[in-house]
């Protein structure tokens, strides 16, 4: 069969630009984690707490997370298939409509239009680029899947198209708004319906940007790192079906003991639970495609990234049901306990994931070996630090903020008034600035390993077959 | 029990078939060694 020549430029660019996102991204949640233990760090009107805080997740989830996206679902498809991507100038186009949409997003976000949606922030004119561009990568995906050369579809693949699907049904039925100016719309539903839409859409941006493209990314380059295949493809496809069919009831767990139906909180509350098969099956067949190689731990970076990175997998999808159970979620509900669990899968789960592929990546772009791995090392251990220091202080912070909200006094009145409760917060608060500090100093080792590599790295000619196209 | 709750109730019902029939299917006799030779392809060089 002849060899095709696939498009690398393409994979590169959106390297690039994932990358200075993802630093985009952290620095501005730093800056944010500064402002909550100082206040005075706040400079109306546009860099307070409220205009830059939508910045640092849209940047982080769609700037981070759908620029490596992006970058991977491109180099997979076309060596999961066995052919060229299917349009060069389309996927070009993409590439310059996705940081022109980032950029308009972050613009309007500073100035103060918002639709109040979280992850849904950006304004109408927005969402209409968003939809262009998510249709472009759509088509170029889909279509290089038709004209594939292998038979049988990897399990990357089914998790890839999952994702355009889901993403592009979601987005469609949240965007659904009247626009009343250029900058301003309302909602097209009203009251509970629209909260019911808002978090069936909220969480499932969760399942289809933030669990299916790891998951293919996950599949797709542990095998390559480690030299052995997954343990088995039928596990993952069961897992693949599963998932796809509990995610998308779980939405109304975000709406417990609130006006929504009781029934549709407990239709959340019991797949939210079940959740944790599919997910977990993943997990376990990610440990088990480990068998006899444990070693590589030790000795190869891109394994530890991948392997810590399923971990944190595994913890957040136990957590996330145990937290969507009813009488847990009255506790810790509004309380710092919920970021710290965000932040689990952000930085520990999707992160590490897209970490190990982008290093995967780089010296086979660049064609150069990486520049230093004792770098790579030192990034993981900033990574997972930051990580634990970030979500384990704000755990702690969380419950002892649900119990001093539930102390009550014999007569039934509060013990501890509401700002009580915050300067007990100030501590944590601390830690968790630090943790997301190391957390940035990771980036910052990660972007020079990848500068040098691209600049001083070492020329190896399997790496430059790969960084022409040719491999 | 009104249209809605059947109209739901049968949907449920659907999508609980055609998952069961993608876990007959990847686990039959036919398909269970075909389903894991694309773990091993991807493998393959590039």
């Amino acid at each position: 069969m002849e060899k095709p020549q696939y498009n690398t430029d393409i994979v590169k660019s959106f390297v690039h630009w994932s990358v200075l996102w993802g630093l985009v991204a952290v620095l501005v949640g730093v800056i944010v984690s500064i402002q909550m233990t100082n206040p005075e760090m706040n400079f109306p009107p546009y860099l307070t707490f409220g205009r830059l805080r939508p910045i640092h997740t849209n940047a982080g989830i769609f700037g981070w997370g759908v620029g490596v996206i992006f970058a991977t679902f491109f180099y997979i498809v076309q060596r999961l298939c066995k052919v060229r991507l299917w349009s060069d100038k389309l996927a070009k186009f993409q590439l310059y409509f996705f940081n022109t949409t980032i950029t308009a997003s972050a613009v309007t976000l500073i100035l103060g239009f918002t639709t109040s949606k979280e992850y849904h922030e950006m304004e109408w004119p927005i969402d209409l680029m968003i939809i262009i561009l998510w249709v472009t990568f759509a088509i170029n995906i889909i279509m290089t899947i038709i004209k594939r050369k292998e038979e049988q579809m990897y399990i990357s693949l089914w998790y890839m198209l999952a994702a355009i699907v889901g993403v592009a049904i979601l987005f469609l039925v949240n965007s659904a708004a009247v626009p009343v100016s250029f900058f301003k719309s309302y909602s097209a539903f009203a009251g509970t319906n629209d909260a019911n839409v808002q978090w069936w859409f909220g969480h499932n941006a969760v399942a289809m940007v933030l669990t299916a493209p790891p998951l293919a990314m996950f599949y797709y380059f542990l095998p390559k790192s480690t030299g052995v295949p997954i343990y088995s493809h039928k596990i993952s496809i069961i897992s693949f079906w599963s998932l796809i069919f509990m995610y998308l009831w779980t939405g109304a767990h975000h709406l417990l003991w609130t006006p929504v139906p009781d029934w549709i909180q407990t239709l959340a509350m019991a797949f939210s639970i079940m959740l944790i098969a599919p997910s977990w099956g993943s997990v376990i067949n990610g440990y088990l495609s480990m068998k006899g190689q444990w070693h590589q731990m030790r000795e190869n970076y891109l394994v530890k990234f991948l392997i810590l990175g399923i971990t944190f997998y595994g913890l957040q999808t136990l957590q996330g049901p145990m937290q969507s159970i009813r009488s847990f979620s009255a506790f810790i509900h509004f309380t710092d306990w919920v970021p710290a669990h965000i932040h689990m899968g952000t930085m520990g789960w999707v992160s590490m994931v897209c970490f190990a592929s982008i290093y995967f990546l780089v010296p086979r772009i660049y064609g150069k070996e990486l520049y230093s791995i004792r770098l790579a090392n030192l990034h993981f251990w900033l990574a997972l630090t930051g990580q634990l220091l970030w979500s384990i202080s704000l755990w702690i912070a969380g419950v002892l903020q649900a119990g001093m909200w539930n102390a009550m006094n014999p007569d039934g009145s509060l013990t501890y008034t509401f700002m009580e409760t915050m300067v007990e917060m100030y501590p944590y608060w601390w830690v968790r600035t630090i943790g997301g500090t190391l957390f940035m100093l990771g980036v910052i080792v990660f972007i020079y390993n990848l500068f040098k590599t691209a600049h001083n790295g070492e020329k190896t000619a399997s790496l430059a077959a790969t960084a022409e196209g040719r491999a | 029990m009104d249209l809605g709750s059947i109209l739901y109730l049968g949907v449920t019902f659907g999508l609980f078939v055609i998952f069961a029939a993608i876990v007959i299917r990847t686990y039959s006799r036919k398909n269970r060694d075909k389903n894991e030779t694309a773990k091993y392809r991807m493998l393959d060089d590039d």
